[in-house]
């Protein structure tokens, strides 16, 4: 939700600087996700008039407008559809820096350009490419823009979804008033002028059910004269990243962001006799939409109706058959309040969600739903020089408040703050509730207020959170031993052997169990997958580490393990694969076995080979594939884990992460006889040293004998090149190599082993 | 001489873990499929309402839904233990949405419950920062921001200082009167506080990782790296 400071100022008199605004919004609970400071234009950006218009002659979308800037003339050439001879708009001149870029002479398709005239995104003033912008008659030729540009700020703020009454200026200004000790804000009287011709001879309202439409209101306003919005209104709802369209629905969308009451227009003319009726959908009823689509309704779904038709889904969206156009003259406005679930409900039916049915979910002001339309239609007045028929047609009434017992003490001790009585009762009537003797009204705009807990946030957030002190836990002893512990037990005798630890996905494609043989309809499967990656739950580990074993070919051997869930229809269990790969493969599986049934004897752990015909269907090119598959559901409970085992004991490795190329790398083994008591640990660091293109270097062999030496010994390193943004060369990789060899060669008298 | 690996999510689950441990946190791990109940309407997320939009949630054939959140074992565990007890639950979550180098479909949560009498905003103050004081040092920078999570009463978010910017990681509150009676505990007697920490946020600033999706990718030349 976007909120202008120059349209708080309305409201509100806001003193704070932008940052502190800011750090003060956070702390009471509005997360300000951005602030976007207006832009400073270059005065070479000025106000020029339009004096000629003539067609490119080498491109039909373009024009060649001769502006003025008061003394000199300039040629442009245009692509904005919307200029017109006479117009006054901003120019950058030759040599203007805008946001993204600085004006220069140009010859775009054979003609000179001197400059540019300038839409809404091009200034930086938002996203607006749709037309150059159109300034007022008044504004002075040849001076900067920016003296016609007000200096604002726009807050992006994150308004969770029980705080629908800050989804709106109004909202916003009253919580800013609060926590800025600011005075309460009063609402501007709005005095309308009308005319004699009563609405209730133009139109009538019914409401069927007033549980889901416990007000309704309208008014008629004849003769409006459909155009542009003023420069102000565009800016506003700019601010705010809505497009203006033409002064009605800017007015509608203006209240909506102002006050927070959606508002829907009728053309008059086109609602039947006149009679509106709130109804529920007959069954097989439709409606074309505003974005054009047909809709299909049913009873659950409420609409605005006429005698014939709906007009309009309830609280959701207008239908096109009513909508206003530029031949409109009569217009209906409507401002109704209609119930939070059964909006919910509609828009999940019909799958449409707007910024009305947004705020109508989280419940709007039912009090102000009269004040919004007499200040719409006032705006309808006197900015399409509408005629406001007499009096409002409305059924229903407005929702009474609720209240809440204060429970001074509990909110006072779960807070652990020294908060009195009368401290709260003055926070919460700043908040607009309205206190007597111990029991608070809620305001009409608060709904998410309905348990004396809920006032232990308003109470909190306004006095400051910062003021509570922290409190100690009694101490209590460490828990006994738990399967989580004996997992990552299990883990550990594994990686000691070798084995690393790998976290597959939980999801299976169509294609992975295809692949691995399984038949479907045995399996969980998700009903809503946005990805085919995530059609079915995996009943086993093994496949996806079958891909993994495939997928890094270039190591050997491969010894990986996964601890997981896996999932049948009816059934999820932990389960622990092991698979040991290449060579070795079965030695070092052996090994692992031995291990774990020596210190886990309630572990049976079979080894089990993969066929060839299953290796070549994954595509893996090593000879021998071993691997364990194990319910670990009923083992871990029974699984001691020794005393002097902390499961952060293996967690103080000092690393240091180099990032993964997703281009293949080139591997290559190097062997050095070296002095016995040069660490093999340096000499990798050494090794790093030499190209940040080394994406790893892994010792694997190291032993001293005489055959190389008094006082050698043998060491052997697997090396990994990558390219960050391409595949590595065989030859950039031996440039790489050989400046290791000669490191190694200068450095520490080593010799390679060929 | 050569060693294997744990996963980087592994290992700083395990450092977490221990931490909390070490003031008495029992460690209780969930089901990853999960019911309407526990992972929605026994949190106080009804399906009225807008909040339970906010996750897009991966629903299954049989109606049932893959966790949004470890918050299902919150009564899971409540349900099951009398008052006062403390519990962590690491584990698996998910999210139905597409994925790019900060989106992911899979990701991991570490969960967090007191339920006692008397238990205040300043326990769950001083249990969070003493956690995140004995991860990242005494000079952790960290804020308590006001934040609307359906199943606690009041809720905040907590954010730390990284790289000169403030950085949400985790949702906390104090548990709601109905999560607790859904509990079976008298929310009269008891009170509580709850709080989900995001893990892989934390395991990529601790080294570095830019691609949410290399901790899924299980490509031997990250996994050997820890």
């Amino acid at each position: 939700m976007k909120i202008s400071k120059n349209w708080l100022k309305d409201y509100i008199e806001i003193n704070e600087d932008d940052d502190k605004l800011v750090d003060h919004l956070n702390a009471t609970g509005t997360e300000v996700d951005e602030m976007i400071s207006s832009v400073v234009f270059d005065d070479k950006v000025v106000v020029a008039e339009i004096l000629k218009i003539d067609r490119h002659p080498n491109a039909d979308r373009l024009q060649i407008a001769t502006v003025t800037d008061g003394s000199d003339e300039f040629i442009v050439v245009c692509g904005a559809p919307n200029i017109a001879v006479g117009q006054k708009v901003p120019f950058a001149k030759i040599g203007a820096k805008l946001p993204d870029f600085e004006i220069k002479k140009a010859e775009i398709r054979g003609v000179e350009s001197f400059g540019m005239l300038c839409a809404a995104d091009e200034l930086g003033l938002g996203t607006d490419h749709s037309g150059i912008i159109i300034l007022e008659k008044e504004c002075e030729l040849g001076q900067p823009y920016s003296h016609y540009i007000k200096g604002d700020t726009v807050f992006d703020l994150e308004i969770t979804t029980n705080r629908g009454d800050c989804l709106n200026h109004i909202g916003m200004a009253r919580e800013i008033a609060v926590f800025e000790e600011l005075p309460e804000i009063q609402l501007p009287t709005i005095s309308l002028s009308e005319t004699s011709e009563e609405a209730k001879d133009l139109i009538t309202v019914t409401v069927e059910d007033s549980m889901a439409c416990p007000q309704y209101t309208a008014r008629v306003v004849k003769n409006i004269k459909i155009g542009p919005s003023p420069e102000w209104l565009r800016e506003r709802l700019v601010a705010c990243g809505v497009r203006s369209i033409n002064n009605v629905v800017d007015i509608t969308n203006y209240i909506m962001l102002d006050l927070g009451q959606p508002l829907h227009a009728f053309d008059l003319k086109k609602v039947a006799k006149g009679k509106i009726e709130v109804r529920f959908a007959r069954t097989d009823e439709t409606i074309l939409t505003l974005d054009g689509a047909l809709c299909k309704l049913t009873p659950e779904v409420l609409v605005i109706a006429d005698i014939e038709k709906p007009i309009a889904i309830a609280g959701i969206m207008g239908g096109a058959e009513s909508e206003i156009d530029e031949k409109t003259v009569d217009i209906v406005i409507e401002a109704a309040e209609f119930d939070r679930k059964v909006v919910r409900r509609g828009k999940k039916i019909i799958n449409i969600s707007s910024e009305a049915s947004y705020r109508f979910e989280r419940g709007i002001d039912s009090e102000k739903v009269e004040y919004a339309l007499n200040k719409a239609a006032k705006m309808m007045s006197d900015l399409c020089s509408g005629e406001i028929a007499k009096g409002i047609v409305s059924a229903g009434n407005q929702i009474t408040r609720s209240t809440i017992k204060i429970e001074y003490d509990k909110i006072a001790t779960i807070l652990g703050l020294d908060i009195s009585a009368p401290e709260m009762d003055s926070i919460l009537t700043r908040l607009g509730f309205s206190i007597d003797k111990g029991v608070a009204t809620i305001p009409s705009w608060r709904h998410d207020i309905l348990l004396w807990q809920d006032l232990i946030e308003e109470v909190g957030r306004i006095h400051g959170y910062d003021k509570i002190k922290p409190l100690p836990l009694v101490k209590i002893d460490k828990p006994e031993v738990t399967v989580f512990a004996a997992k990552e037990y299990l883990k550990d005798l594994l990686v000691e052997c070798g084995f690393s630890e790998v976290k597959n996905y939980s999801f299976m494609s169509e294609k992975d169990t295809a692949l691995s043989g399984l038949d479907c309809s045995e399996l969980l499967e998700v009903a809503n997958p946005l990805q085919p990656e995530n059609k079915y739950m995996r009943p086993t580990l093994l496949p996806l580490m079958l891909k993994n074993v495939a997928q890094n070919s270039t190591f050997d051997p491969i010894l990986i393990f996964e601890i997981g869930q896996v999932f049948t229809s009816d059934s999820e269990k932990t389960n622990l694969t092991i698979i040991a790969s290449g060579k070795n493969a079965k030695s070092e599986i052996d090994t692992a076995v031995k291990t774990l049934t020596e210190k886990v004897p309630a572990l049976r752990l079979d080894i089990e080979s993969l066929e060839t015909d299953r290796l070549n269907k994954y595509k893996i090119r090593k000879p021998a594939v071993y691997f364990i598959d194990l319910d670990l559901s009923a083992v871990c409970e029974k699984i001691k884990v020794p005393a002097d085992i902390s499961i952060s004991s293996r967690t103080e490795k000092n690393i240091t992460y180099r990032p993964v190329s997703k281009y293949p790398s080139v591997t290559r083994d190097l062997a050095f006889i070296v002095d016995k008591d040069l660490p093999s640990e340096d000499l990798v660091n050494e090794i790093y040293g030499i190209s940040p293109e080394i994406n790893r270097v892994e010792l694997f062999d190291e032993f001293a004998s005489d055959k190389f030496g008094e006082n050698k010994k043998n060491v052997a390193y697997h090396i990994y090149l990558q390219y960050m943004d391409r595949t590595m060369s065989d030859a950039d990789a031996d440039a790489i190599v050989k400046s290791i060899i000669e490191m190694v060669e200068e450095k520490h008298h080593g010799q390679l082993r060929k | 001489m050569k060693h294997g690996t744990l996963h980087p999510t592994s290992i700083f689950i395990r450092e977490a873990v221990s931490v909390f441990e070490e003031l008495g946190f029992d460690v209780f791990e969930g089901p990853e499929v999960e019911t309407e109940w526990y992972n929605f309407d026994a949190l106080n997320v009804p399906a009225d309402h807008p909040s339970r939009d906010v996750q897009d949630t991966f629903w299954l054939k049989d109606g049932r839904a893959l966790r949004p959140h470890t918050s299902n074992c919150q009564v899971r565990y409540g349900e099951t233990h009398e008052p006062p007890f403390r519990v962590i639950v690491p584990g698996r979550c998910f999210r139905n949405e597409s994925t790019d180098a900060r989106h992911e479909t899979t990701f991991y949560q570490l969960e967090g419950l007191y339920v006692d009498r008397d238990v205040k905003v300043g326990h769950l103050m001083w249990t969070l920062s003493t956690f995140l004081e004995k991860l990242y040092g005494k000079e952790i920078k960290y804020r308590f921001r006001p934040h609307h999570y359906p199943f606690v009463e009041p809720g905040f978010d907590v954010d730390i200082m990284f790289g000169g910017k403030w950085m949400e990681i985790l949702g906390s509150g104090m548990v709601h009167p109905s999560v607790l009676e859904n509990m079976n505990i008298d929310s009269e007697k008891f009170t509580g506080f709850a709080f989900g920490l995001g893990i892989d946020r934390l395991v990529m600033l601790k080294y570095g990782i830019t691609d949410i999706r290399q901790l899924y990718s299980n490509d031997l030349r990250f996994i050997k790296q820890f």
